[in-house]
């Protein structure tokens, strides 16, 4: 119970100091690559205050509502993460905080916010089935969808489930929104429909979402670590190798349309699967 | 006390049927319809309460109810007949004589009348089917009297044919009971025969060409379904013996021999349960007054099929055939929610969406084991409460701004705030966390989980549905601020059943580990889950209902109170780029030449992959060709 | 505590959004060109974001005309506050070379109040960056006055 508690503190606080941490490991190492010198660490923790300090103006309240039940579902699925429930309770409940950044995104008739929604639409789309055959394949390994039966295993998943491992960094990457998925709305300084869902979001309802989005990539980059269960050190090479990796490939990558996302992830996704299912049913 | 509840449920419906016909008053009318709604909700209530429980009626009546039940089944024939032939169909005479002989041959040569008639069973399957129909059904009709008036006003009718359709609905209902309560084979088939006939003149209901030709091919293909339900009902008696559908099960399972039959009884379901390639009469009965549509898709007919599957499910546990109802029903969930993306008709979304979750009923049928059982029961439960939901909410929002293009409700929520915010909850019942259609959803591909294609198939699925509720809400509610926005008014046989089935929507997701332990449980062979504060747990997986619906709940709340705070003086115009013009709540902009211009929204529909007239013959050769195969691993 | 920190990330993440008034296209370079490698703006947190809803700094550049003024004061308008806005170049302080054409109203502070004018032309990044720092320093009093 005690140590139940301690969890739940912690994936509270810690999960978004250590996804604001990660925001701006992102960005030095971002300017890094483009022969910049960067913003400080700090730096998303600064931004998000100074969200925090500034004028409300919304277009209207259903933004604000959709904004705090956003930040809602992803602390929560961070919260079921740490507790080790049911990997596929916490994608349907971190659901919950997508759905709602795209009804966020689609309250106000805006065309830059509207095409924006219709494209994190076309995201989830793209990686939820992927995300619940990355579980159902982890299922067939441990024999179970709790977290718990993750630790439980004594080899790491990473051995057995490798190509699925690389059909979870895809949804990785379109969950963060990095190249060439950022679509729906980049990190980048400029795109072609601004800032697409978050365009008309703006001072402290911005900040909410910037900390859900913190929540959520702690939530992503946690279930990579899980496929290095056995080893905390392990679990640190993987995450930090895997992030690492990510960053190459939003920086070498241009941004593509939704139509080569969606028929590219697919069915290199699904053919990867079903290689390592079918290698998994063959050992 | 059976035979009284069994009164209420399944006769009271018919007399207030035929009262309602006879009694041209709308007065009369109104009251008949309220009191039979209150009667069947409390007899549904105390029959659940009651139990599980076997009836049969005493000597001489038993014998008389079947006499009349297959005089009915005949005359009902004679009536299909003769429709045929009034609109030239020769399709259906043949389908309807390929029943009528078979019948004759099995009641007058096959069926040994000395020995005891089976006649009514109850256990929690039936009893859950029976409150939904009772109690969603009644809600339903209650709607259809101020919609109907709307309705005829609308059309401008001489002579106002209210009474037909009462008549109709409230036989409906009563059939519906009927098939879920009775025990004897030749019994549920009449029944079965009756909610055709039902649907087939309520589909037809407005007499428009369209509507006449939709419901003549509900008729073909739900008497196709008859056809195969006769040939099944007459294989099953010749193996088992016995026209007693206990009995019937008890002596499966087996692998060949009953399978045949069973494997017919199935199709009867597919048809009438609209799955691919019979999805398109489910469809076409959308040109019927909104209540129709709600009532054929949400609790009743659609769930005749499923609950007939279900109740022969135990007895082909583990067969071929077993194995492809799991995969014809999650492609059936897959390939209809892709067709409901490539549409923007409001009524064809629930349509399809409806087709695709009773696809995955049918798939968790088909996989068989207690989860996925549990998990189909779960599924009809909810879906029909949600489904029923937003069927009225669509056809009220009709009536209001006299379209079901999904894109004519863009910024609904403005006009006419209430009937937008009841739709929202709605579509959220059927998508999110923590109500009971996702919670189904999740123990579902828990259950299909060692199925690999099927599960593949639902996580699809299950993500193209995203997209299509996901942006409907979205539309819902896209609307610029308005100061002081008031509730419409609503009339209280509108507002009535929406805020029930709204209300019950989410409240029975609250209880839905009670629901599971009290009414699902005692139906399966081993508990797959044990409740614990609220939680359903298994070696395999938990969900937690009680405590994050608890915690999203205040979440929601939390969010609600933070969104009230919002002033006039927060809200600006949005962000045009800087040549938006006029206050925070025009949607324009200026344009070249000064010129005023309308911002103008749509969704992607993306109707070049998931377009209905791409699709359909693709979805619908491989359909056949899934049944064949299914059919062929029966054989 | 926490408004302290507020306070100090004011200073800390100014992000900007440029508006080209119709300049020749001089000071938009230079502007641009602080985000290069050479200049790394972002080292001071600022970002170029081009949305005034999340901006906080309005960079114009280049003289208002009667068409483009009616933009310039409803982006003004769609920041939120603290907010402040740096008018670059010659153009834009008073309308430079085009002062005189027909259609042209003159500096950016015909429209909208102007916080830090940043003179030349074009003004080199150095010039400009210092502008952006000056612009962060009327921040904090602008926030008292909105409290
Ligand atoms: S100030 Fe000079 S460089 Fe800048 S816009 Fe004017 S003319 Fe061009």
């Amino acid at each position: 119970m005690i140590k139940d508690t301690l969890l739940v503190l912690f994936a509270l606080a810690g999960a978004p100091l250590l996804g604001g941490f990660m925001a701006g490991i992102d960005r030095r190492i971002t300017a890094r690559l483009q022969a910049r010198f960067g913003p400080p660490i700090m730096q998303p923790f600064y931004d998000v205050a100074k969200l925090f300090g500034k004028q409300m103006i919304v277009p209207n309240s259903w933004q604000v509502f959709c904004a705090y039940v956003y930040l809602v579902g992803a602390v929560l699925s961070v919260v079921l993460f740490f507790l080790q429930s049911d990997l596929l309770l916490i994608f349907f409940v971190q659901a919950v905080g997508a759905v709602f950044l795209v009804l966020g995104g689609m309250a106000v008739p805006s065309p830059y916010a509207q095409v924006g929604a219709q494209r994190e639409l076309i995201q989830v789309l793209t990686y939820e089935p992927l995300l619940i055959l990355v579980f159902v394949t982890i299922y067939s390994v441990t024999g179970s969808f709790k977290i718990s039966a993750i630790y439980a295993h004594e080899a790491p998943l990473l051995k057995e489930l490798p190509l699925i491992f690389i059909v979870l960094t895809y949804a990785l990457t379109i969950k963060l929104r990095k190249s060439p998925f950022d679509f729906s709305t980049s990190h980048h300084g400029h795109q072609e429909i601004v800032k697409g869902v978050l365009t008309e979001h703006s001072g402290p309802i911005l900040g909410l979402i910037e900390v859900g989005h913190w929540y959520e990539t702690v939530l992503i980059l946690g279930l990579c670590a899980l496929f290095w269960a056995t080893s905390p050190v392990g679990m640190i090479i993987l995450i930090t190798a895997t992030y690492f990796a990510e960053l190459i490939v939003d920086n070498a990558m241009a941004r593509m349309t939704w139509r080569w996302m969606l028929g590219y992830v697919w069915s290199v996704g699904l053919a990867m699967s079903v290689i390592n299912i079918i290698w998994l049913y063959a050992k | 006390m059976p035979s009284l509840l069994l009164f209420m449920c399944i006769l009271v419906p018919i007399i207030a049927g035929v009262l309602c016909y006879l009694v041209r008053i709308g007065f009369a009318r109104t009251l008949t319809v309220l009191v039979t709604g209150a009667v069947l909700t409390a007899g549904s209530l105390m029959l659940l309460g009651h139990g599980t429980f076997t009836y049969v009626p005493p000597s001489p009546w038993a014998g008389l109810v079947n006499t009349a039940i297959t005089l009915a089944d005949f005359a009902l024939l004679a009536i299909m007949f003769g429709i045929a032939r009034k609109h030239r169909s020769k399709l259906i005479m043949t389908l309807v004589v390929l029943q009528a002989v078979p019948l004759l041959f099995f009641e007058l040569f096959m069926v040994d009348h000395g020995a005891p008639a089976p006649g009514f069973y109850g256990d929690n399957l039936s009893l859950i089917i029976t409150l939904l129909v009772s109690i969603v059904g009644s809600l339903i009709c209650v709607f259809a009297l101020p919609y109907m008036q709307k309705h005829e006003a609308h059309l401008h009718l001489k002579r106002s044919r209210q009474p037909q359709f009462f008549f109709l609905l409230l036989i409906f209902l009563g059939a519906m009971n009927g098939l879920a309560l009775s025990n004897n084979i030749a019994w549920l088939y009449f029944f079965f025969e009756v909610t055709t006939f039902c649907s087939f003149m309520l589909i037809g209901h407005d007499g428009t060409p369209i509507a006449v030709k939709n419901a003549l091919r509900a008729l073909w293909m739900n008497s196709l379904g008859g056809v195969a339900f006769v040939f099944g009902m007459i294989g099953a008696h010749h193996i088992a013996g016995t026209t007693d559908i206990q009995q019937i099960i008890a002596s499966g399972p087996m692998g060949g021999a009953l399978l045949v039959p069973l494997a017919l009884l199935c199709l009867a379901g597919f048809t009438k349960s609209a799955q691919v390639p019979f999805q398109s009469w489910l469809l076409g009965a959308m040109v019927a007054p909104t209540p129709v549509s709600a009532l054929l898709h949400s609790s009743t007919m659609v769930k005749a099929g499923v609950y007939v599957i279900f109740r022969f499910a135990p007895t082909f546990a583990g067969t071929f055939f077993s194995q492809g109802l799991a995969i014809v029903g999650s492609f059936t969930f897959l390939v209809t929610i892709a067709l409901a993306l490539g549409q923007r008709n409001g009524k064809k979304i629930l349509a399809y969406s409806t087709i695709s979750n009773l696809g995955l009923i049918i798939a968790c049928a088909g996989i068989n084991t207690p989860t996925a059982l549990a998990a189909g029961i779960l599924l009809i439960i909810f879906h029909a409460i949600s489904k029923a939901l937003l069927f009225l909410c669509v056809g009220t929002i009709e009536q209001e701004i006299g379209s079901r293009d999904i894109e004519d409700m863009r910024g609904l929520f403005a006009v006419k705030p209430r009937i937008a915010v009841i739709t929202v909850i709605g579509i959220m019942t059927m998508l999110l966390p923590p109500f009971g259609v996702l919670i189904s959803k999740w123990m579902a591909i828990e259950a299909a989980s060692n199925n690999l294609p099927a599960v593949g198939m639902i996580a699809m699925g299950s993500a193209l549905g995203f997209v299509v509720w996901g942006r409907w809400a979205g539309i819902l509610m896209s609307a610029s601020y308005k100061k002081g926005l008031k509730p419409e008014p609503m009339s209280a046989f509108v507002n009535g059943p929406l805020s029930v089935l709204a209300g019950g929507a989410v409240l029975f997701s609250l209880v839905l580990p009670w629901i599971y332990s009290l009414l699902v449980k005692p139906m399966l062979a081993f508990a797959p889950y044990q409740v614990h504060f609220g939680s359903l747990d298994s070696s395999i997986g938990g969900f937690t209902v009680i405590p994050i619906f608890l915690i999203l709940a205040a979440g929601f709340v939390y969010a609600l109170k933070q969104a009230q705070k919002t002033r006039a003086r927060h809200v600006a115009p949005m962000y045009m780029s800087g040549v938006h013009s006029g206050g925070p709540d025009d949607e324009t902009f200026r344009g070249p030449m000064n010129k005023i211009v309308q911002i103008e929204t749509g969704n992607y529909y993306l109707t070049r992959l998931f377009g209905e007239e791409r699709l359909t013959f693709w979805v619908n050769n491989v359909a056949v060709a899934l049944l064949v195969l299914m059919m062929g691993g029966a054989l | 505590m926490i408004k302290d920190f507020i306070e100090k990330s004011r200073a800390k993440s100014p992000w900007m959004v440029h508006f080209d008034c119709g300049s020749c296209n001089g000071c938009d370079i230079e502007t641009l060109a602080c985000l290069t490698p050479i200049y790394d703006v972002e080292r001071f947190g600022v970002v170029n974001v081009g949305n005034p809803k999340h901006a906080d700094l309005l960079m114009v550049t280049g003289a208002v005309n009667h068409r483009n003024k009616h933009a310039l004061k409803k982006i003004y308008d769609q920041m939120p506050d603290p907010k402040a806005v740096v008018a670059i170049g010659a153009c834009g302080l008073s309308g430079g070379v085009f002062r005189e054409a027909y259609n042209v109203v003159g500096g950016i502070d015909k429209v909208i109040p102007v916080d830090v004018y940043v003179y030349g032309c074009p003004p080199k990044p150095e010039a400009i960056i210092d502008g952006v720092v000056k612009a962060i320093e009327t921040f904090k009093a602008k926030a008292r006055e909105a409290a």
